[in-house]
């Protein structure tokens, strides 16, 4: 097995996929983070006042000293989720696209192996991303987020624990997404065209209807997990909304913690670590009998 | 599970359908090693989906195909007891050829000098560092030969290596495919020639709609083929005439007027001639080449379901065991359906032939 991952990481270190990738998950993660660090420190006011007020009262927290660094961060490594998806698409579609799967089953004991080897190496790039997307959100963040809004040091060790834990599920989904699809281009741009615009609509248009899809739905259970570490950190989660708050407050609220609906970033990950599996074992078993001709 | 080490490829009762398509039906023949065998039959005849069946890249519908005894999936490192060169596959066209090598070195488990060695071997070595996106169809026939040469394989299977390759490339192949054979290893080579692999091989195997042909020696096909003498006579009557009294009776006239003599030496048929004081203007020994062998055992592919190979009398089991090698060669049809000059037709014959057709 040792071989084979060993393989794997020579596969993805001789072509330039995978620090191209890092332009935009490093430049788009910091800029992010930095305009909600920005936007934070005003929200901070905001919370200050009306509803708002009350929920921040309800969990005995004083508007001035709400964690709002954790926002930024939030939005920060949430939108940057969709490259390592990107990534985990070319792992395999990537593979027989350019028909080098072949060589890849040949020089494997058996395909488990070599599908198992994948998987630990992407793995270890998932969590690499996620390291490198919270290392530049968190230097957004403690520039821009002003010293009372920046999270304890157990809440950011939390935000950097969910977004590695994030970034390795949606590599895996990636991966899975395209061994079911089978075709690299679709998979991406169904993963961008998902992940960025489809399911975002759907669950603002249901929300007054079906308020609990952003909470179970795969692009709100991946934002869920370090978003529902920040809306924890605000009481925002919909399990403590007080009963006289409107839904539509709700989903402000949840929006602003770049995650609407979120039930709690554990139940976000445990979900959206579902959503991983169906995708992730169905490619699995689809190359497992696949013939390659 | 360890596998006999024998380098013996043995495939049983394959088959394999695509939907209702049955690209191989029931194939059965063995490759043993220190031979180059050659795997024939015309595209389409089910040659890819046989080897890639014994690769473990297409799953059997039904029967087996083992490498030293043992299925693709059971050989521990496969790469090491068998490499392939498959066509037009495997490298990723922006990855060196060197790189592309380390990669599945690593994953064979051999060293990395491993990949300049066998760079060294198929004459690539100064273009190592360039992408295997930028090579010519030759030049990604040696790399695919290069990668099957990492794990030092016992056995080697390659499915129309001779695509793209240069002539010069095509001899240094088959010298390469000798010697490799030569160290006791196995080689099967697939094509839909003949003629490109008739200087390599010594076995053969051939199959034609996903079926079995003939396999075996292909100096015993060679031998099994008869020769025919083509004679230009004064009068071609009375020479066969002559030679159907003779108890020779293996006739046919050829489109120039000659007549054509299986069954007989050049001086049994001098001496007959001689005798019924016909003049003999010229002689001339002919064996039907190894193509035309090759065309009529795979014809029929496209026309019938169920082709007949070889027309009675003589049915000599095509595809039988490989001590079985067809021993009595029929001339194609077309031999018999000529038309005959005017005035060689023997009374009450109709058509082509002097009766006594064999």
């Amino acid at each position: 097995m040792g071989r084979l991952i060993k393989a794997e990481f020579r596969k993805t270190l001789t072509l330039n996929t995978w620090w191209i990738l890092l332009i935009p998950l490093v430049v788009v993660s910091f800029w992010m983070s930095f305009a909600w660090g920005n936007i934070t420190n005003d929200f901070a006011s905001y919370i200050g006042s009306g509803i708002a007020r009350e929920l921040a009262a309800s969990i005995g927290l004083s508007p001035d000293n709400l964690p709002v660094g954790l926002l930024a961060i939030s939005h920060g490594v949430n939108i940057t989720q969709l490259i390592p998806a990107v990534f985990g698409v070319f792992a395999l579609a990537g593979e027989y696209n350019s028909k080098t799967i072949t060589t890849t089953f040949l020089t494997a004991p058996n395909r488990v192996s070599a599908l198992t080897a994948k998987m630990i190496s992407y793995i270890a790039w998932g969590a690499l991303y996620g390291l490198l997307s919270f290392g530049v959100a968190a230097l957004a963040t403690v520039i821009t987020v002003d010293s009372p809004g920046q999270p304890s040091g157990g809440q950011w060790l939390g935000a950097l624990g969910g977004t590695i834990l994030a970034y390795i599920l949606v590599t895996l989904f990636g991966i899975g997404l395209g061994a079911v699809l089978n075709k690299v281009v679709l998979a991406v741009l169904l993963v961008i065209g998902y992940f960025l615009i489809i399911e975002n609509v759907l669950v603002l248009v249901l929300w007054k209807w079906a308020s609990v899809l952003g909470g179970i739905l795969p692009n709100g259970t991946a934002n869920g997990i370090v978003g529902g570490i920040a809306a924890e950190a605000f009481g925002f989660n919909s399990l403590n909304i007080p009963g006289d708050t409107g839904h539509f407050d709700q989903l402000g609220l949840q929006l602003a913690a770049g995650a609407p609906g979120v039930i709690s970033w554990w139940a976000s990950a445990l979900i959206f670590a579902g959503w991983t599996a169906v995708f992730f074992v169905g490619g699995w078993l689809s190359n497992q009998k696949r013939d390659i001709t | 599970m360890q596998h006999d080490g024998s380098g013996r490829i043995a495939v049983q009762n394959l088959s394999k359908h695509f939907g209702p398509v049955a690209a191989v039906q029931n194939l059965s023949f063995t490759v043993e090693p220190g031979s180059v065998t050659g795997f024939l039959g015309p595209n389409g005849a089910g040659k890819t989906t046989t080897l890639r069946m014994l690769l473990g890249l297409v799953t059997p519908s039904s029967g087996v195909a083992t490498i030293n005894g043992r299925t693709h999936d059971q050989l521990g490192n496969p790469a090491t007891v068998v490499g392939s060169v498959l066509e037009n596959e495997g490298f990723h066209p922006k990855r060196s050829a060197l790189n592309h090598l380390r990669v599945y070195a690593a994953a064979i488990g051999v060293p990395d000098r491993r990949a300049e060695e066998v760079l060294g071997l198929v004459g690539l070595s100064s273009a190592a560092h360039r992408r295997a996106g930028d090579f010519s169809l030759g030049m990604r026939q040696r790399l695919a030969l290069a990668t099957a040469l990492l794990g030092n394989p016992q056995v080697l299977v390659l499915d129309e290596p001779a695509n793209g390759l240069d002539p010069e490339g095509i001899v240094w192949l088959r010298n390469f495919l000798r010697a490799y054979a030569r160290e006791g290893r196995t080689v099967l080579v697939s094509s839909h020639l003949l003629s490109e692999v008739e200087q390599t091989i010594d076995q053969v195997v051939i199959i034609s709609a996903g079926m079995t042909r003939y396999f075996g020696s292909l100096e015993q096909l060679r031998q099994g083929q008869r020769s025919r003498v083509l004679v230009q006579p004064s009068d071609a009557g009375e020479l066969v005439k002559a030679l159907q009294e003779n108890g020779i009776t293996q006739l046919e006239p050829t489109q120039d007027g000659r007549v054509a003599v299986s069954g007989a030496t050049v001086q049994q048929i001098g001496d007959i001639a001689s005798k019924a004081g016909v003049a003999l203007y010229g002689m001339q020994e002919e064996r039907a080449d190894l193509e035309q062998l090759f065309f009529q055992l795979t014809q029929g592919q496209y026309s019938a379901p169920q082709p007949q190979y070889g027309q009675p009398p003589q049915q000599g089991g095509w595809g039988g065991p490989p001590s079985g090698p067809q021993q009595q060669q029929q001339y194609p049809p077309n031999y018999q359906q000529q038309q005959p000059p005017p005035g060689h037709q023997q009374p009450g014959q109709q058509g082509g032939g002097w009766g006594g057709q064999g």
